[in-house]
């Protein structure tokens, strides 16, 4: 039988296209981040600007992958890395509306004076990064025990995201002015906890994309399971 | 596997003369399941179908080592009679072959040779073979007529009744749709389907899909050995084996 070289060639497009979207993902949540601690409102609108590439690269992932099962009716690892690829490629979709939502925040929040700095909004950026980066490397090297290990991660970016949360209520209750103040200092405050939810979502959409991982290089499903590699 | 045994081959060896075909099969075949082999061309697959009804032995120069044996019976032991054996372990080839008889004639034949004369009896188990394979509202107006007037699909379906009618418990299919249309090899395979509550059916077949799509368990042979047996689902989605994914993803060679 002669190898697919077709096949195998539209497969390899199929992935490349998956790291180019991961790649663009990464930066643009990086690039959120940035803006929000910088308060940047250039890098924020160019964030906001840069996702309809994103959402471009999924439609083509899709549109590519609903192709390949229909003609090519691909069987094992094949099929199971073109479920996977549709799969993460929504996930890195979602994972860069978050970064949109962010960036929003920022541009709202720049409008008014800057709230103390929270170190756990810091710590938030920094787990949910490490946890999206380990995803992409865990696609990349085909690796499901690193893959599974974000899971591991999810723990500390929820505990970040409630210490933000918590520090920002005390900042409400606690030590606001009375009136346009404590207006401008609730909105502030909402805008910066939406801004967390959106992080510990990032987080929770890179847990979702080391699983997809483990399944196209295992074939496991491992969603909702406790499963060691 | 949850069914009860039907055939188990062991250390099955199957030679064409010095050309060892067949290289130590072992496997065991549930009852009422499809059960699919598949493999590359000369792999061995129909030559193990042949030997499950020992239709090897009419090919000069063969000659088989190891056991099959059929609900816990061997089948190669000296006091089986063979003609009674392959009443038993039906077979269906890749091109439909009928007689040229009438349709009714096709079906009866194996009756007739059976020794059953009673007309009524040969009627009901006709109509009954037909209405198995999904033939008879297509042929029930023209029985007398030739079986050669039939689609390929009718006269492969017809072929299948003529298998059921003497009534085997396994019904063995070599390639059995590879020479139909869509349509007509869609009809195969819902049959298959219909067939597998009241049979064992041990299918042979190049369509990766198709097994897929008809069989329970799939076993894949390559170079006179057996690779790999396991739930058709599990084989073509998470294969245990490299030479199994390489196979079956078409990465091979």
């Amino acid at each position: 039988m002669e190898d697919r070289k077709h096949f195998v060639n539209s497969l390899e497009k199929l992935k490349m296209m998956l790291l180019n979207m991961a790649t663009m993902t990464r930066r643009a949540v990086e690039n959120a981040n940035q803006a929000f601690q910088d308060r940047n409102e250039g890098l924020a609108q160019a964030v906001i600007d840069g996702d309809h590439a994103i959402n471009d690269l999924e439609v083509q992932i899709d549109n590519i992958s609903l192709k390949l099962l229909a003609l090519e009716q691909p069987m094992a690892r094949d099929l199971r890395f073109i479920i996977g690829a549709m799969r993460i490629s929504n996930d890195l979709e979602r994972i860069a509306d978050q970064a949109v939502n962010v960036a929003e925040r920022t541009l709202f929040l720049c409008q008014h004076p800057p709230l103390d700095p929270i170190p756990a909004m810091e710590q938030l950026m920094e787990v949910t990064g490490d946890m999206l980066d380990r995803a992409i490397k865990s696609f990349v090297e085909e690796d499901p025990k690193q893959a599974i290990s974000i899971r591991e991660m999810d723990d500390t970016a929820d505990h970040w995201t409630m210490v933000v949360l918590q520090t920002l209520i005390e900042n409400m209750v606690q030590n606001t002015p009375e009136g346009e103040k404590r207006l401008v200092n609730t909105r502030r405050s909402v805008q910066t906890i939406i801004a967390s939810r959106c992080l510990e979502r990032v987080g929770d959409l890179s847990t979702n994309i080391g699983e997809h991982v483990a399944f196209i290089v295992t074939g496991m499903n491992v969603k909702h399971q406790k499963i060691a590699f | 596997m949850e069914n009860a045994q039907k055939f188990s081959a062991r250390n099955l060896d199957f030679y064409y003369g010095d050309v060892k075909a067949l290289d130590d099969i072992s496997i065991t075949i549930g009852k009422n399941q499809v059960t699919a082999l598949i493999g590359p061309s000369g792999c061995g697959k129909s030559t193990f179908l042949r030997c499950l009804n020992r239709m090897n032995d009419l090919i000069p120069g063969t000659r088989v080592q190891g056991l099959i044996h059929l609900d816990g019976e061997d089948i190669y032991a000296p006091k089986v009679d063979v003609v009674n054996l392959r009443r038993r372990v039906g077979m269906v080839f890749q091109k439909p072959n009928p007689f040229p008889k009438t349709i009714f004639e096709n079906v009866a034949y194996g009756l007739r040779v059976n020794g059953i004369k009673d007309k009524k009896s040969l009627r009901q188990q006709v109509e009954k073979s037909l209405h198995q394979a999904a033939l008879w509202e297509e042929v029930k107006d023209r029985l007398n007529g030739s079986a050669l007037g039939l689609s390929g699909g009718q006269q492969q379906r017809l072929c299948i009744a003529r298998a059921l009618a003497v009534e085997p418990d396994v019904l063995l299919m070599d390639e059995p749709a590879s020479a139909l249309d869509p349509i007509a090899t869609q009809k195969i395979e819902d049959l298959i389907h219909e067939l597998k509550k009241n049979f064992t059916i041990i299918i042979v077949t190049h369509s990766m899909q198709q097994a897929a799509r008809v069989s329970d368990i799939t076993a894949f042979f390559y170079m006179g050995k057996l690779i790999e047996t396991g739930d058709t689902e599990t084989v073509f989605t998470r294969p245990s084996l490299q030479q199994t994914e390489d196979y079956i993803t078409g990465r091979f060679g």
